[in-house]
């Protein structure tokens, strides 16, 4: 798509020219130069080559507060997103964050390798080669491994689902050959790589049987619940949250929470807020636990700011920088845990974390969840 | 190198295909000992599972 169609397609001609983008984009209060304002402009004015060729494209964590907010709804960063598929057609690429290790890895899996990644699941619990529910486990292996010198145990996350699905009497589906949801090439614009990973994906969920999929990452449910419709049409299961599933296994007693964590504050992820539109199933889960106070963070929910770098690209001081005062605003609340809901959250907050002098904590719902199950 | 190797077993991918040697500009008859042995390794393992796209 040229930047022509871009423009008609996410009718991008209906700006206003208000800035109200830029004045919520938390790109832009940390990096003068970036402004989505000038970016919808310059597509207008047909200055596609510069815009095309301008590495501020990749600077757009397309967190989603600009579009959330546009008094004409420009979806920004759908409109980014096309944009960096035809500059990435041209041969344009992002400044690649762990020297582009991660796109590395999803780039193999569209290869042919045979991945030998759910070891650890059989050790975690119960689980099965066919069934009804598949946990979709996501990039949560590899992570253990990259991240384990920040102290971030990812994987901790997967093995606890398994755990609480078992302890519900649910023996998931966890499978060696599951890829990459695709969702970090579609929003690098490598349309061509997310296709592939999409299609694998969804051969293995349909040859397993399974009737619903369950993510614990919000970034495999976005993707799952609106990417691959839109361009692979029905997919004949169920997408849900492990928080749904949590939720429900509260309500007919299936569960139940006992461990508390004392005062704590929750960090709304993008892609589990704004774009999949679900602010309270985590706060209502965390005011459940015993022995917890929750308190907001002043920007939260719709307002609720991103982590500071998406896609494992253009990670920058502006990155930490925004992290840094995300850990100040939770700090400042009074909470000594900071909860996040999201794998990415979680590692980028810690990265900035190790530099920095707070008493806070930083720990993933699920694990919060897991630690607060009774038998 | 640790990392590295624990990653290429999540991908299924041999250990055996990675090495990390440090050779001095002065050794080159080790360097070409080493990377002719190395070859000669990978070649034995036979195809690599990359590039053999579904």
């Amino acid at each position: 798509m040229n930047i022509d169609e871009t423009v008609r397609k996410y009718q991008a001609y209906y700006c206003l020219d208000c800035g109200v983008c830029t004045g919520s984009c938390p790109v832009s209060r940390v990096l003068s130069t970036f402004s989505p304002r000038i970016i919808v402009e310059k597509a207008l004015l047909e200055l596609g080559d510069e815009l095309l060729q301008d590495r501020e494209l990749w600077s757009c964590l397309t967190c989603g507060r600009c579009f959330e907010r546009c008094p004409t709804k420009i979806n920004f960063p759908e409109f980014m997103r096309a944009l960096r598929e035809e500059a990435s057609r041209l041969g344009t690429r992002p400044v690649l964050s762990h020297h582009g290790m991660l796109q590395i890895i999803m780039e193999m899996q569209c290869q042919g390798v045979h991945q030998n990644k759910v070891a650890w699941a059989r050790e975690a619990g119960r689980i099965a080669e066919r069934g009804d529910t598949f946990f979709f486990v996501g990039c949560m292996p590899y992570f253990e491994v990259i991240f384990r010198d920040i102290g971030v145990d990812s994987l901790s996350i997967s093995r606890k689902v398994i755990q609480v699905l078992n302890a519900a009497g649910i023996v998931p589906v966890v499978n060696n050959e599951e890829a990459c949801c695709g969702h970090d090439m579609l929003w690098n614009g490598r349309f061509d790589l997310f296709e592939k990973l999409a299609a694998r994906n969804l051969d293995l969920i349909r040859q397993s049987g399974a009737k619903r999929v369950v993510f614990s990452c919000p970034e495999g449910y976005y993707t799952f619940l609106h990417h691959y419709p839109q361009y692979f049409g029905e997919l004949g299961f169920e997408v849900i949250h492990f928080y749904d599933l949590v939720e429900q296994m509260l309500a007919d007693g299936a569960l139940k929470l006992q461990n508390g964590s004392g005062v704590t504050t929750y960090h709304d992820p993008c892609r589990l807020g704004r774009m999949a539109g679900i602010y309270e199933s985590p706060r209502r889960i965390l005011e459940k636990l015993p022995d917890t106070r929750f308190v907001e963070m002043e920007r939260n929910r719709e307002n609720a700011v991103c982590c500071g770098t998406s896609g494992w690209a253009n990670c920058s001081t502006c990155s930490k920088q925004i992290q840094v005062e995300r850990l100040r605003e939770a700090e400042a609340t009074g909470a000594k845990t900071l909860v996040t809901a999201c794998p990415k959250c979680q590692i980028h907050l810690n990265c900035a974390l190790g530099n920095m002098n707070l008493d806070l904590k930083i720990k993933d719902l699920i694990t919060l969840i897991a630690d607060g199950v009774s038998g | 190198m640790e990392m590295t190797r624990e990653l290429l077993t999540l991908m299924g991918i041999d250990q055996e295909r990675l090495a990390l040697e440090w050779v001095s500009s002065a050794e080159g008859t080790r360097f070409a000992e080493i990377v002719t042995s190395f070859t000669e390794k990978v070649r034995k393992l036979g195809r690599s599972p990359l590039g053999v796209a579904a």
